[in-house]
């Protein structure tokens, strides 16, 4: 499989708190990783630094052999982004929304993201302001899925969600997505969550990864559940 | 995605909009509502200009991240494909259309209600700049200068009165910063003598700090961390330093580089001894024949006054010592004619407290011997009674004596009326001075005084029963004056000649003749030519050369020049120094011509083609001296060579 990602010597610092130190991360094309880490480990500092919402301290990000920065926004077209707090512009209503979106991506599949309203029972009329947190998020995957992105980041995303909307993200979404060939980084805290999905493991702890494995060997190798594997190697450091 | 990005903005800044555009249609409203109360239409119209745009545009302006900080949309607008000075240039063009879309009402309006129009109209404002008919411009140029300034800040904290309240500060603090540097010697320099030059350092320097705001904006949008508010605090601050000193330096630039409009001149003054002086922006110099070169008399950039001694040894002159804005001294200075032995007789200095600095000199006329200098100050323009201080002065030229004589109410006037005066000449004895004096607006009552330094008391000459349109030079000699006067409306403009020995009138005109023009004395002061325009029976006037002789007391000699008004108002006469010759300017004829003293024409000479506005002749030595209004220089030609040269 071809290389999609490579992230290099990564740090980032809020303050005196450093979130990211030498960060490194090669993604291959059309696999799903799981990113695992504890609350506050730097997931969704991350996701942000790839979706160029906040600029790295240092280190490289090369997507499809293209060194990206800060102000470059291209590479955005082909991205995709659910985060973990939805934040929407709250006066648009629902299709306005998706209208403008519709202007930034040239591959926006108006009838997906028709149908994914249908699917997710969000009203286009409704204002973006007056929907529930789990009805944000559904949003956002709508927005993110018309978009058709090569490259999608989940970051924490069914943390709001109600339980048949999870099921059916978890089981039919991330299957449909990564069958048609898409890349997903799905970042979480909830490790029980992956373990359905997930085909290569990777977990970040104190500013690092730790572990980054092909999950079959990784269950090969520590035949114990996920969360018993995650909490131990996160204790070890 | 601009047109996507813009119209959100539009979108989402509606609400406001709205507000505004209901403020600036109630303010307006007041015009016809109030149509009677002039005092209510004006401070509505003042609020509309100097407070409403001001206002809405801090308010827009600081509302440019509004969005994105309240619904913590930031992060997904950054997230979307797009550049980010996309991002900052969309919005800002949505929030200046909505500036504009307001400026476009009230210019409607303006238009419509002839009262908008009318108070706004003719007002001089802000800074000691005096901005004739401007500011509803200078209104929306600052509105968009705030604008400007809280948009750039907008995207540096959540807290939207913060960011009003700090573009209000740096556009108050660029004001002051403005005052201060007005307060400097070059600042006051720059705001008294040439405004336009310093409202335009003002408004460059307005467009550098608003471009380097928007820069240093624009630098942050893209580099720094939107989450890290302090950062991005710091961030903007390191970016806006240095694009501050670029602006400083572009002001600099602009302040030392720029030319001073309108402030390039060149003018004729007078003659003493057959040779002429012309002041410039740089300072005064005469011709000098004898030398065949111009001579710098005085090289100051601000003279106001400038006059020479009849007999040719002293020349005097004011100007402006300014030390800043709000300290100015003017000052008044003896030379001699070759630039010598100059000496300041007030202004500055262990004297300085002798003469009312507060008051401006008015006139300035050099006794014919040169030893003194009558000086009339604008006290007698005021019609404030009893004055604080008496109108008329004299000082000797050395310097050893500075004298006030008394007013007198005839001749300076009571507190009902104000006049103009205007020191005419010296009596030939050195012991009386001649004041013309005009009421203001009322161009008959015209009179002459005779003000006796002896017994420091004033009777008149000419009564105020005629008009007078100007009074001519003293003669070469000092001893006579003509005046054109007229006795009623409907009467011909008369010459007369006053005799300064006998001080008795006589009338030079004959039966219906006009006198048209200026007189020229020739250098011995005993023929003046002029033109008159003569009434002819079934044909239009003619303009007529006419040569007097005083020796003779009879019109010598006469040519009839043509029947253009036109042509002979660009005609200018002029004597060769031994009075064998008369040059006449003749733009029609685009050259010289050359008479006789019996007016028969002897030749002429063409101007050059390079010279493009040619005015103003005179004749020193044999050379002829001409003006070029265009280009303000002064070029000679050799009447003996027959060659043009640049003098000046």
């Amino acid at each position: 499989m071809s290389e999609l990602l490579r992230i290099e010597r990564l740090s980032k610092s809020f303050g005196h708190h450093r979130v990211l130190s030498d960060f490194e991360l090669a993604v291959e094309a059309g696999r799903v990783y799981g990113l695992l880490g504890l609350n506050g480990e730097g997931k969704t500092t991350l996701a942000r630094i790839l979706m160029g919402v906040i600029p790295a301290d240092g280190g490289t990000i090369t997507f499809k052999g293209r060194r990206i920065t800060f102000a470059d926004s291209a590479f955005k077209r082909d991205f995709g982004y659910v985060p973990e707090d939805p934040f929407f512009y709250e006066e648009m209503t629902v299709q306005g929304l998706l209208d403008f979106n519709a202007h930034f991506y040239p591959r926006w599949d108006r009838k997906r993201a028709s149908s994914d309203l249908e699917r997710f029972a969000l009203d286009p009329k409704s204002r973006v302001g007056t929907l529930s947190r789990g009805m944000k998020l559904k949003l956002e995957l709508a927005v993110a899925l018309a978009a058709a992105p090569e490259f999608l980041i989940l970051d924490d995303p069914t943390s709001g969600l109600d339980v048949p909307t999870r099921q059916d993200f978890l089981r039919d979404i991330i299957r449909e997505l990564s069958a048609s060939g898409t890349t997903i980084l799905f970042a979480t805290h909830m490790v029980h969550e992956l373990e359905r999905i997930v085909e290569r493991l990777t977990i970040l702890h104190g500013g690092r990864l730790i572990l980054d494995e092909d999950f079959e060997k990784v269950k090969a190798q520590y035949q114990t559940s996920l969360e018993d594997i995650f909490v131990s190697l996160v204790a070890r450091g | 995605m601009f047109t996507a990005l813009y119209f959100k903005e539009w979108r989402e800044k509606a609400l406001l909009f709205s507000f505004e555009l209901g403020i600036l249609i109630l303010l307006l409203l007041a015009q016809p509502i109030f149509h009677q109360k002039r005092d209510i239409r004006e401070w509505t119209a003042y609020a509309v200009l100097l407070l409403f745009f001001p206002f809405a545009a801090l308010l827009l302006g600081a509302a440019g991240f509004e969005s994105e900080y309240r619904q913590g949309a930031w992060a997904y607008l950054f997230s979307r494909p797009v550049r980010k000075p996309v991002i900052w240039l969309a919005k800002f063009a949505a929030l200046l259309s909505m500036l504009a879309a307001l400026w476009l009402i009230f210019l409607a309006a303006w238009v419509a209600l002839p009262g908008v129009r009318e108070l706004v109209s003719g007002t001089r404002i802000l800074l000691g700049f005096t901005v004739e008919s401007g500011l509803p411009w200078w209104s929306l140029w600052q509105s968009v200068f705030l604008l400007t300034l809280a948009f750039s800040l907008s995207l540096l904290h959540e807290r939207q009165f913060n960011i009003l309240f700090l573009a209000l500060l740096v556009g108050l603090g660029l004001t002051a910063a403005a005052w201060a540097v007005l307060s400097s010697k070059a600042g006051g320099f720059l705001a008294w003598v040439a405004p336009s030059k310093a409202l335009s350092i003002f408004l460059i320097s307005q467009v550098l700090v608003a471009l380097a705001f928007a820069a240093a904006s624009v630098m942050t949008l893209v580099k720094s961390d939107f989450s890290q508010t302090r950062k991005q605090m710091l961030s903007f601050v390191r970016w806006v330093m240095p694009f501050l000193f670029l602006a400083i330096i572009g002001t600099a630039a602009w302040a030392l580089l720029a030319p001073l409009r309108g402030e390039h001149y060149l003018s004729y003054l007078d003659s003493t001894g057959g040779e002429p002086y012309y002041i410039t922006e740089r300072g005064v110099f005469k011709y000098s024949a004898a030398a065949n070169r111009i001579l710098w008399l005085a090289k100051a950039k601000h003279i106001n006054y400038f006059i020479a001694s009849a007999s040719g040894g002293k020349v005097a002159y004011t100007a402006f010592n300014i030390e800043s804005r709000n300290d100015i001294a003017e000052e008044l200075w003896v030379a001699n004619t070759d630039g010598t032995g100059r000496k300041r007789i007030i202004g500055r200095g262990p004297r300085e407290n002798e003469w009312p600095r507060e008051v401006p000199i008015a006139d300035l006329m050099m006794s014919p011997d040169g030893t003194k200098v009558a000086i009339l100050s604008a006290h007698a323009y005021i019609s404030q009674r009893p004055r604080e201080r008496p109108p008329l002065w004299i000082a000797n030229t050395d310097g050893s004596r500075l004298e006030s004589f008394p007013d007198d109410p005839a001749l300076f006037g009571d507190s009902a009326e104000r006049y103009y005066h205007h020191l005419v000449t010296w009596a030939q004895d050195g012991k009386a001075v001649l004041i013309e004096k005009r009421p203001y607006g009322k161009p008959k009552a015209f009179s002459l005084w005779l003000y006796d330094l002896g017994s420091r008391t004033a009777r008149i000459l000419l009564d105020n029963a005629v008009t007078a349109s100007w009074v001519s030079p003293v003669s070469p000699r000092g001893d006579c004056l003509a005046i054109k006067y007229q006795k009623s409306p409907e009467k011909p403009w008369r010459l007369a000649l006053l005799d300064l020995k006998s001080l008795e009138t006589t009338d030079l005109s004959k039966g219906e003749d006009r006198v048209w023009s200026q007189i020229s004395w020739d250098k011995q002061g005993d023929r003046m030519a002029y033109f008159i325009r003569r009434a002819q029976a079934g044909g239009p006037d003619v303009y007529v050369l006419v040569v007097y002789s005083r020796a003779a007391k009879k019109t010598v000699a006469q040519k009839r020049m043509t029947t253009s008004e036109f042509s002979a108002l660009l005609f200018w006469p002029s004597w060769t120094a031994d009075g064998e010759k008369l040059l006449v300017l003749d733009r029609v004829a685009n050259g010289l011509r050359v008479f006789g003293p019996d007016l028969r024409e002897q030749g002429q000479v063409a101007f050059p083609a390079w010279m493009n506005t040619p005015a103003g002749l005179q004749v020193a030595g044999d050379q002829a001296l001409v003006e070029d209004d265009k280009t303000d220089s002064l070029w000679r030609f050799d009447l003996g060579k027959k060659r043009w040269k640049k003098l000046y």
